[in-house]
């Protein structure tokens, strides 16, 4: 059950490396060899100057996250049998690149409940997490919608 | 089965008002396409990969994370408008993706000014069910 006062709450700060093996196995699962997306001669052969990514690359901390990709669920009190992702997004204000070392950090922004229409209290978190190079410089905001569905009467 | 396309674009690309992307399909999806996003992306949830955890938790079998039909639709968006044109991407979860299921990725242009393009995104179910509605905003040349 999510307490609505952690509206505001900082979570954590990672940080982790953009590598280039990582990238190959993303590219693979999203079905995608194309090896622009993970070998620099092939790229540089496309006209690039940088290995380009894909747009959610930043789900990469979740390996450094201690807990995974759950860590952000439990940090925030919710019960992970009635947890949804509702709604994901990114906003993009520099380039990510290979051999870049980002830091996220994530808080909570806000914090809505509402009558669920199966009964029980609904409850959606907003969870802002922006990611900066080591000079500081914002590469990418995330924002994700959690959603913590009523607990049958 | 997946389609092979046309090179990444290295700048903007001209787009116009119900210009289309081309349609691409994925699937059918396997237990191996969910780990293999597990390993990469980094989401271990076992209700991904553990057929028995799923079935506990009320569900008929594991299914598919959300981020991974995102970040296929992203490498999609990427491939028609190129992966530095993106300046926002929203992804919306409607249901849920299960082995089995061959995803068709669409997406279409809404409006453009000068400098920007408005793009609405569907991934559909071989049933008709729209698994996740995305929108983005990337700039044009």
């Amino acid at each position: 059950m999510i307490d609505p006062s952690i509206k505001g709450q900082e979570l954590d700060s990672v940080s982790f490396p953009i590598d280039r093996s990582k990238l190959v196995e993303l590219a693979r699962a999203f079905h995608d060899d194309d090896a622009t997306w993970y070998d620099i001669a092939a790229a540089t052969e496309a006209g690039f100057s940088e290995l380009p990514v894909p747009p959610t690359v930043s789900a990469l901390v979740d390996h450094w996250r201690p807990g995974g990709a759950l860590s952000t669920a439990t940090a925030i009190g919710a019960d992970l049998a009635r947890i949804l992702h509702g709604e994901a997004s990114w906003e993009y204000h520099a380039p990510v690149r290979v051999g870049d070392e980002l830091t996220a950090t994530s808080s909570v922004s806000d914090v809505v409940t509402r009558e669920g229409k199966r009964g029980g209290t609904m409850t959606m978190v907003m969870i802002e997490t922006r990611f900066t190079r080591t000079d500081g410089t914002l590469v990418v905001v995330r924002n994700d919608t959690l959603i913590e569905t009523g607990a049958p009467a | 089965m997946s389609t092979t396309i046309a090179s990444l674009p290295t700048a903007p690309v001209p787009l116009r008002a119900d210009d289309t992307m081309t349609e691409n399909q994925v699937g059918p999806l396997s237990r191996t396409d969910f780990v293999r996003y597990a390993g990469a992306g980094g989401d271990l949830n076992p209700i991904h990969h553990d057929d028995e955890f799923a079935r506990a938790a009320g569900m008929p079998s594991v299914f598919g994370m959300g981020m991974l039909h995102a970040g296929i639709l992203g490498t999609r968006l990427a491939r028609w408008v190129g992966p530095n044109s993106i300046r926002t991407f929203t992804v919306r979860f409607s249901g849920q993706v299960w082995p089995g299921d061959v995803l068709t990725f669409a997406g279409h242009v809404d409006a453009v000014d000068e400098q920007l393009a408005e793009i609405s995104m569907t991934v559909t179910r071989q049933t008709g069910d729209v698994a996740m509605s995305a929108k983005a905003t990337v700039l044009v040349a």
